[in-house]
């Protein structure tokens, strides 16, 4: 476990620093912080512009730092041959992939840790008349895109065991893509009876195996404010036992691939 | 059993779009416990590639590789090695103490005074709270050594140790592998080139194309000198005398060189040439060094035996792209 | 040391078969409460929006969209903030506010150069109402909106703002001070017990708020608001007779309503040039507030109704109403017991195309829709207000309206054909022209509260 963490720790480390990823968080803070000068414009209804404008930018800054984050720490590992000193050492492979996924997760954590930190304060700032306890409701959506995000950035782990890091930039994308669309099409096909038997199979094997990542945006209760989420905490949980479940999956996929790789 | 590393009929096949090609074929290496091995060969020969075999980054294609007396690549023999890249790199953004803590943790270590001992051992003792980033190449090459002794080794694996450093840095390098032996290490260095730390191994194995070419005791690889014998004044008929498969002579305005091979005594030649009534210049013997016994490995016939000096040169840059290729 | 592959797997499928499970019992939870609005129509959006849009970004989209329509709104450029209002919904289908403004803007602010609205829209506006209510029934936001629309821009059809507005008041978020608008509702559509009965209702529970707590000012108002406004309709009620013609004695007694005034209305159309119309015509009622409501519509059309449209046949936000329609609405104010008006419909031919042959044009004129004061002569249902050629109760039914209805053909209302030279008249047989009217036909109109008769 030490190892592990400490791999991590230093893929924190080296990710916080990292000058590309500090641009794209630099941008999205940029906008969290010009949002309430664009909210100005619309005489109406314009808590609710300012809430889903910066719940989508910390939601699109946290998907490109996830993935670019995540798509290049196996590679520049091997590039600069750190990861050979590391193998090296008694450390297994597993514990290697899990301890780069783990830092990456952290290192996701700390910059949308930030994002929302700045988004509260902006909301302190331009709504004073909101309560904590309202601003703090805001905080949720990041809290669950950052569910999302950690599986998105084990999706982009598991390819980064056999892909380039332009082809799993794509390939990620892609699922992420997939995994958001794939829901209300899903529920289409499900709730229409003119869609035969087989289509119908077919898709729900395809919406059981693509994560699904449309479950997390719900900013949608947050931002308007008749929530009608039979339970909330329920719904969370749920969430977080999807997301693992399925970090599982692509974690171990992974090690099974990087176990047998010649890097 | 005496042997760290041992490998049987050791092969790596890669496909690559000319078809199979082997980067290390049926090598079968013996080290032996505390002493210095070298490990040389041209760029390209499947020395990094063996090196990855054995520390189980890779596997073999076939045959055997033990290291330690376990399978290469096991865990439990990690413990009691350790791996100094070529040209490594490291976290940039961490200090020389700190990434030395972190290879430390790698091995269950928080001891942070046996990290600074390293590094002071290293030389490194005022620059351990710097970064890597300011780090010149050789101060980055002390801080792996560094990083190599934290388990207090039985086995290090040194990957061009001296590559792209100044000849002073050598001779710390030099010194330093000469203490892990007083130690009791093994010490196994992979090199393409012959500077002065290839010359203190006990034992070398030359290989070129993935083959081994030679492998033995330093000193017993660097017998079969040459003898020079110059003269004046010698007849002709000496030279059909001695002619031989096994020498040269050139005789021209009665002056004989001839070069024979030092298993020859050279008197019987003196005594003729005496007799005959010619006058020997100088006898010189010419002693086997290790940079012709590497350029005769690889170079096959082309060079002339024991005549062309200097080192072994980046020049087979072909093969250097090569084994990135395969390797990478 | 490598992984063993089966325990791997093993483990990698349990994962799967467990996130499947999870994702089944989540899935009824997420389908109704996150789920944009099935059926989507995304066409309207260029690629890149569409991208971001599905991409989970939705509401971030929408955001933006409706910041841009906002600018719209300030250009004067209403035409482009339709099709944005619709992408809003349709990507965020519970942004409330621009349902509300989305459906107001598409009824009231197309407008010809005389400040007529283009309500060829307001099908659309009302579904737009009617799909926003849908997808946010935790809330009476947008069932008030649609109440609102029926009640304030259609001004015919009560009993459809009743409707909404009792749908409206069943949402606990309803605002109290809104839940008096559904007794005046009530009022219009002639259902004056009930009214009465909701009012009662609503004093009693402002009596218990009141009684929790006094010292409120909110709860003192909100009381006496809604006693006051008990008060005033159970005054009228018995003054126009309601309680009278309830018991059978109305005609025993002299009430406000009675016996029921006539109006005189007579009209006359000019077509003065090329779509361009002249009303004139009388209305024998003194006090200032009378809009006798003029409408010229296709005479062939379906949908077409008198003096009116079928508002509400449209299920789908149509952001292109039928551009060969033709329908025309205004108000005739009248002064000093007289109309006259210059409708000019030439320069907005867009929203007049005048495709078909033959066109009606409608006089129309519903107490019900009259201020108080005017009622009060008139009565709820029309019970005081008679007129000798044009009451009319069959087009509404059961309800005393003046109606009266002329027809123009395309070629007279476009000056065109044999109408090139001659200019086309059509008016009422009991026209008489303005200046040649007798005096003494001005009738003051006896009444409670105003008889100073102007």
């Amino acid at each position: 476990m030490n190892v592990i963490l400490s791999i991590a720790k230093t893929t924190i480390g080296e990710a916080i620093r990292r000058r590309v990823l500090l641009i794209i968080l630099l941008i999205g803070v940029l906008f969290l912080v010009i949002a309430p000068g664009l909210s100005v414009l619309s005489a109406r209804s314009s808590y609710t512009v300012l809430v889903s404008f910066t719940l989508g930018v910390i939601q699109l800054t946290s998907a490109v730092i996830a993935i670019v984050l995540t798509v290049y720490l196996l590679p520049n590992e091997v590039e600069r041959r750190t990861i050979y000193t590391i193998l090296s050492k008694p450390v297994y492979r597993w514990q290697f992939l899990l301890g780069k996924y783990l830092g990456a997760v952290g290192a996701l954590g700390l910059m949308m840790a930030l994002m929302t930190g700045i988004l509260v304060l902006v909301f302190k700032i331009m709504q004073a008349e909101a309560g904590m306890d309202v601003v703090m409701t805001l905080a949720r959506a990041p809290m669950m895109y950052f569910v999302q995000m950690s599986l998105l950035a084990a999706v982009a782990m598991f390819f980064s065991t056999f892909a380039s890091p332009i082809v799993n930039f794509f390939l990620t994308g892609g699922v992420y893509l997939v995994g958001t669309l794939f829901s209300p099409v899903f529920q289409d096909i499900a709730g229409n009876n003119s869609v035969n038997a087989m289509v119908k199979t077919a898709a729900t094997v395809i919406h059981t195996l693509v994560p699904n990542f449309a479950q997390f945006n719900v900013q949608n209760t947050i931002i308007n404010s008749g929530s009608q989420l039979r339970s909330e905490q329920m719904y969370y949980l749920q969430l977080v036992a999807y997301a693992f479940a399925y970090v599982a999956v692509f974690l171990i996929g992974g090690m099974m691939i990087f176990d047998r790789k010649e890097v | 059993m005496n042997l760290a590393i041992e490998t049987k009929k050791l092969t790596k096949t890669y496909k690559t779009s000319s078809g199979m090609q082997s980067v290390v074929k049926d090598l079968d290496l013996e080290v032996e416990k505390g002493e210095i091995f070298g490990f040389l060969g041209p760029n390209g020969a499947g020395k990094t590639t063996t090196i990855k075999i054995l520390l189980g980054i890779i596997d073999g294609t076939s045959g055997e590789a033990n290291v330690l007396g376990r399978p290469a690549g096991d865990i439990e023999s990690h413990k009691r090695l350790s791996y100094l890249p070529e040209k490594p790199y490291y976290y940039e953004h961490m200090t020389g103490l700190e990434i030395t803590q972190f290879y430390a943790s790698l091995f269950g270590i928080k001891d942070k005074d046996l990290c600074v001992n390293l590094l002071n051992r290293v030389n490194l003792g005022n620059d351990y709270n710097r970064p890597i980033s300011q780090y010149s190449k050789g101060m980055q090459q002390r801080v792996g050594l560094a990083q190599s002794l934290l388990n207090d080794p039985e086995l290090l694996f040194l990957d061009e140790p001296t590559g792209g450093l100044d000849p002073i840095a050598h001779i710390e390098i030099r010194d330093l592998i000469l203490k892990f032996r007083d130690e009791g290490r093994t010490v196994f260095i992979s090199s393409h080139e012959l500077s002065d730390v290839e010359r203190i191994c006990d034992r070398v194995a030359i290989i070129n194309k993935g083959e081994m070419v030679h492998q033995g005791r330093l000193d017993d690889l660097l017998s079969g000198g040459r003898i020079e014998v110059t003269a004046d004044g010698v007849a002709e008929n000496l030279v059909d005398k001695f002619k031989g498969d096994d020498m040269t002579l050139s005789l021209r305005a009665g002056r004989l060189i001839a070069d024979l091979p030092d298993t020859m005594s050279p008197n019987e030649m003196i005594d003729a040439i005496r007799t005959g009534g010619g006058s020997v210049v100088s006898v010189i013997p010419r002693r086997k060094r290790l940079e012709d016994l590497f350029l005769e490995s690889v170079s096959g016939d082309n060079l002339a035996k024991g005549r062309v000096t200097g080192k072994m040169t980046d020049d087979d840059k072909k093969a250097d792209v090569k084994e990135e290729e395969v390797s990478s | 040391m490598k992984l063993k592959r089966a325990p791997m797997f093993a483990v990698m499928a349990l994962c799967l078969v467990v996130q499947g499970a999870i994702a089944r019992i989540n899935y009824p939870i997420w389908e109704k409460t996150y789920s944009p609005r099935t059926g989507s129509d995304l066409r309207g959006l260029s690629g890149d929006q569409l991208l971001i849009a599905l991409a989970g970004f939705r509401e971030m989209v929408a955001g933006i969209l409706w910041v841009r329509a906002d600018t719209y709104f300030d250009e004067g450029n209403y035409d482009a903030i339709l099709p944005v209002i619709r992408l809003v919904t349709m990507l965020d289908p519970k942004q409330i506010d621009v349902y509300a403004t989305g459906m107001w803007h598409i009824a009231y602010n197309f407008t010809d150069e005389q400040s007529r609205s283009d309500r060829r829209y307001i099908p659309s506006a009302l579904a737009l109402g009617a799909e926003g209510a849908r997808n946010n029934d935790y809330t009476y936001e947008l069932f008030f909106e649609t109440g609102w629309l029926w009640y304030h821009k259609i001004d015919d059809n009560y009993d459809n703002a009743v409707n909404w507005w009792k749908q409206a008041s069943e949402i606990k978020d309803m605002q109290t001070a809104r839940k008096n608008i559904l007794a005046m509702a009530l009022l219009r559509d002639g259902k004056l017990e009930e009214a009465v009965d909701h009012y009662q209702t609503l004093l009693d529970q402002a009596e218990i708020e009141f009684n929790k707590n006094s010292t409120e000012y909110q709860n003192r108002q909100n009381r006496d608001t809604i006693e006051s406004n008990l008060d005033n309709t159970l005054v009228r009620m018995a003054q126009r007779g309601n309680f009278a013609l309830k018991g059978g004695y109305y005609n025993e007694w002299k009430y406000d309503t009675n016996p029921p005034y006539d109006v005189g209305f007579s009209a006359q159309v000019v077509v003065e040039d090329s779509r361009v119309l002249r009303v004139e015509g009388t209305w024998n009622v003194q006090p200032v507030g009378t809009r006798v409501r003029i409408t010229l519509r296709d005479a062939d059309n379906p949908n077409g109704i008198p003096a009116g449209m079928k508002w509400d046949r449209s299920n789908t936000v149509d952001l292109d109403p039928e551009k060969d329609v033709t329908f025309m609405q205004d108000a005739l104010f009248v002064k000093n017991q007289s109309f006259f008006k210059r409708i000019d419909m030439a320069r907005d031919p867009v929203m007049y195309p005048f495709t078909t042959d033959k066109y009606y044009v409608e006089f129309y004129y519903n107490p019900r829709s009259a201020p108080p004061h005017i009622q009060d002569r008139f009565g709820f249902n029309g019970e005081g207000m008679t007129d000798s050629n044009f009451l009319n109760t069959d087009i509404r039914n059961g309800q005393r309206v003046v109606y009266c209805r002329l027809e123009l053909t395309r070629d007279q209302l476009l000056r065109t054909g044999e109408w090139s030279t001659k200019t086309p008249v059509v008016k009422t047989t009991n026209f008489v022209p303005t200046g040649a009217r007798n005096s003494e036909d001005i009738i003051d109109v006896p009444g409670m509260r105003s008889d100073t008769g102007n």
